[in-house]
């Protein structure tokens, strides 16, 4: 019979307790954001998808075709081609393929390229239901920021 | 008021618990042979999420399989992250430099504390509680902004690199950590210990259930929190210290009742442990590179090696067999929660089904990492 | 006496031969550190201010020499016992030399370099007797695996074990199989955490383990019948 009314004692302190907190707390500010209303500002480091770098001489992204970035992939999700224009010493990229579905974005093919060629974007809203939109040609992405 | 109910024992049936079950905490199934209310024999079924992470590291290269790692304990990816770069680090004998060791345990033990958040959260979701979860993910998400703010990623980091880590931290990061230990330390015993801990309703629920005597969680090979809630005064940053926690000063904390609740104050205990850790390897901070020079193709010398690191949910193992190549020849993962869950069969026996529930609850299960 | 000390003896009842030699060269030791330790002992007897240390010293002397008289003893039955198995004995050592560079025995490495600190090679009989005595010096078993040498045509079984003990001691028990009937006994009835361990050693490198009783897929589909991290496995 003690344990019994120990028992209800307990049980409506932790209640008074339980409600005290829940009181202060409802007072507090939010602390969620309203996403689409309120936009996220990502930081500086934030690993989205890879994008090409320009470089700022020439317009032409840094990129010279050597083809590091792809094989250091760990699960092979970066494609690329390029050929020589007439004239020209060096390779110009001609496609560059990432697949998204794949990546895992740790960076290995950003620590591999040796010229500085590609960074991680800020890219994060990417939701979608078609596989084929996350292939991305990072190419025409570049050209398309102008 | 608890009167044992008379069953039939002649009757007894199978519940199929899982795969998909929100106590589970993944894809988990557990097989019950039930009498009633109560379990006559529970057996763990693995294997839905198992994707042979072992044979993907003897496909590609050693730096290809760090990816990985952040995939298996997707809780604390940065102690899985370090495991594996300890074990190619002590093959190839690389030097790794004092700041970037600091680092390391600095990322290391905020991910900790996220992850003990997170269990606290979906442990009391299962016994019933849901404000808690709101509250602990409140100040997880804290964390997860400052390690997004180094890292660049929130849960399935890819940080460490061998010889060091990715890149520095900065100022704004170890002000912001300062500040978050100090609004985690306000509200640890004034939210999380009066809300919960002193609760009665959680202690009816943990006090004397899922007793793992001592000698049991020997047998079964537990480790970290599992068995330090027997009793067990185990823990790898202490008894087989690696990087820089020997400069560090905190305590281990071991309870000896070995019921449920005895690893819920283990836990909880832990988390000011690993604040404390985080104050001390902040204020040391030495200056210095944060990477060594490290040759993009590692081929370390024939022989085998192991490395272990304390994770949440304990000693998690790399056994790495080299033959000089630049591939793993082999690459063992010894998970902490494979060894733990393996004493669920026989704890559960005869226990009702909410308190074996409970119990799974306090073992503090990542699926992902069992079945690797 | 460190534990890894105290528990390389303890694992040296694997291999009487060697432990024969040991004890041989111990006692040797030892009786040397008696003769040394008495003689300081007479030294120290002259002075009279060091009373306190004489009688410890004295103390220390008749434990050695206790424990020299129960080692030669114990040396005397080892040797009695390698003698009868020597024939065995010599079989034992000369079949691995045959096979690979490594021989049955204990060799103690460097817990900085390897991670562990004592490697045990025996013959796949004799797992079931190092489990038993691991888990009476009351270590736990951290992982079982294999390792596939397609080269050599053999699979490695590796278990390992540690303990909770404030010093370190990891303890590496390995041993050969052959690669087309790889067989092994299990240590389940030892430690009931080997279950587990070893149906997925079983699932991944088709090892069977005779005497465990559900050696059912864990990991892999309950209708496997591939073990892929054999190294000829394509999937």
């Amino acid at each position: 019979m003690s344990e019994y009314i120990s028992d209800v004692i307990g049980g409506s302190k932790s209640l008074l307790v339980g409600l005290s907190i829940t009181a202060r707390e409802f007072f507090k500010p939010v602390v969620t954001e309203q996403y689409p209303w309120v936009v996220p500002e990502m930081t500086e480091r934030f690993r989205g998808h890879i994008e090409l770098i320009r470089d700022e001489k020439t317009g032409k992204p840094k990129c010279i075709v050597c083809g590091m970035c792809m094989r250091s992939c760990p699960s092979g999700c970066i494609s690329l081609a390029g050929k020589k224009p007439e004239g020209e010493k060096k390779k110009a990229l001609t496609k560059y393929h990432l697949d998204f579905t794949t990546c895992s974005l740790c960076g290995t093919c950003i620590e591999s390229c040796n010229f500085g060629a590609i960074q991680f974007s800020n890219e994060y809203n990417l939701a979608s239901t078609r596989k084929e939109d996350y292939i991305f040609d990072l190419l025409k992405r570049l050209e398309e920021q102008g | 008021m608890s009167v044992p109910v008379q069953c039939r024992h002649d009757e007894t049936f199978v519940l199929n618990l899982g795969p998909q079950h929100p106590a589970t905490h993944g894809v988990l199934r557990v097989k019950l042979t039930m009498d009633g209310e109560y379990i006559v024999k529970a057996e763990p079924v693995l294997g839905y999420i198992h994707r042979m992470h072992e044979k993907m590291a003897e496909d590609g290269n050693f730096a290809q399989f760090m990816p990985n790692t952040a995939r298996m304990d997707y809780l604390h990816a940065l102690a899985y992250n370090h495991g594996y770069c300890l074990a190619v680090e002590r093959a190839a004998g690389i030097e790794v430099p004092e700041r970037a060791e600091y680092i390391r345990v600095i990322t290391v033990e905020m991910n900790r504390l996220t992850s003990h958040l997170l269990w606290w959260a979906a442990f009391l979701l299962d016994l019933g509680g849901f404000s808690p979860l709101l509250y602990a993910f409140d100040d997880r998400e804290q964390i997860l902004d400052l390690l997004e703010r180094i890292t660049g990623s929130r849960l399935t980091y890819c940080y460490f690199r061998f010889g060091g880590v990715y890149n520095d931290i900065d100022d704004e990061f170890i002000a912001g950590t300062y500040a978050f230990i100090k609004r985690l330390r306000s509200r640890l015993p004034r939210l999380y210990h009066d809300l919960v801990t002193g609760n009665i309703i959680l202690i009816k629920r943990l006090k004397g259930i899922g007793m793992l005597s001592k000698e049991q969680a020997r047998r079964y090979g537990c480790t970290g929190p599992v068995a330090r809630g027997s009793g067990i005064n185990y823990d790898v940053r202490k008894n087989e210290p690696y990087s820089v926690y020997p400069e560090f000063d905190f305590d281990v904390p071991v309870y000896n009742e070995c019921d449920s609740m005895a690893r819920y104050m283990v836990r909880m205990d832990e988390i000011e442990q690993s604040m404390r850790i985080i104050e001390q390897a902040l204020d040391k901070l030495p200056d210095g590179p944060v990477r060594a020079k490290v040759p993009k193709i590692l081929k370390p010398a024939a022989g085998d090696y192991w490395a272990s690191v304390e994770t949440a949910r304990g000693n998690l193992g790399h056994r790495l067999v080299c033959d000089g190549k630049k591939n793993p020849y082999k690459l063992k993962l010894r998970s902490p929660t494979f060894s733990n869950l393996s004493c669920f069969g026989e704890v559960a026996e005869g226990m009702l089904l909410a308190d074996a529930l409970a119990f799974m609850g306090s073992l503090d299960l990542v699926i992902p990492e069992i079945d690797r | 006496m460190s534990i890894v000390e105290e528990t390389r003896r303890a694992l040296l009842v694997l291999f009487p031969e060697l432990a024969a030699v040991e004890e041989e060269a111990r006692a040797a030791a030892q009786a040397e550190a008696e003769i040394q330790a008495a003689e300081e002992a007479a030294a120290a007897e002259k002075d009279e201010n060091e009373m306190d240390a004489l009688l410890a010293e004295r103390d220390a002397v008749r434990l050695d020499a206790e424990s020299a008289k129960q080692s030669v003893a114990a040396d005397e039955d080892n040797l009695e016992a390698a003698e009868q198995e020597d024939p065995a004995a010599e079989k034992k050592e000369k079949e691995p030399e045959e096979e690979g560079p490594r021989e049955n025995g204990i060799v103690l490495t460097d817990h900085a370099s390897r991670g562990t600190d004592i490697d045990v090679f025996c013959d796949p009989d004799q797992v079931v007797a190092a489990a038993g005595i691991m888990d009476e010096a009351g270590f736990f078993l951290e992982a079982i695996t294999g390792v596939d040498w397609i080269k050599e045509d053999k699979l490695e079984v590796i278990y390992d074990y540690n303990q909770y003990g404030q010093e370190q001691c990891r303890v590496v028990v390995r041993t050969f199989v052959s690669r087309t009937e790889p067989e092994i006994p299990t240590i389940m009835d030892v430690m009931p955490s080997a279950d587990w361990h070893e149906r997925e050693t079983h699932d991944f490198y088709g090892i069977r383990f005779t005497g465990h009783p559900n050696l059912i897929p864990i990991l892999l589909p309950e209708d496997a019948d591939f073990h892929p991290l054999l190294k000829d496995f394509t999937p």
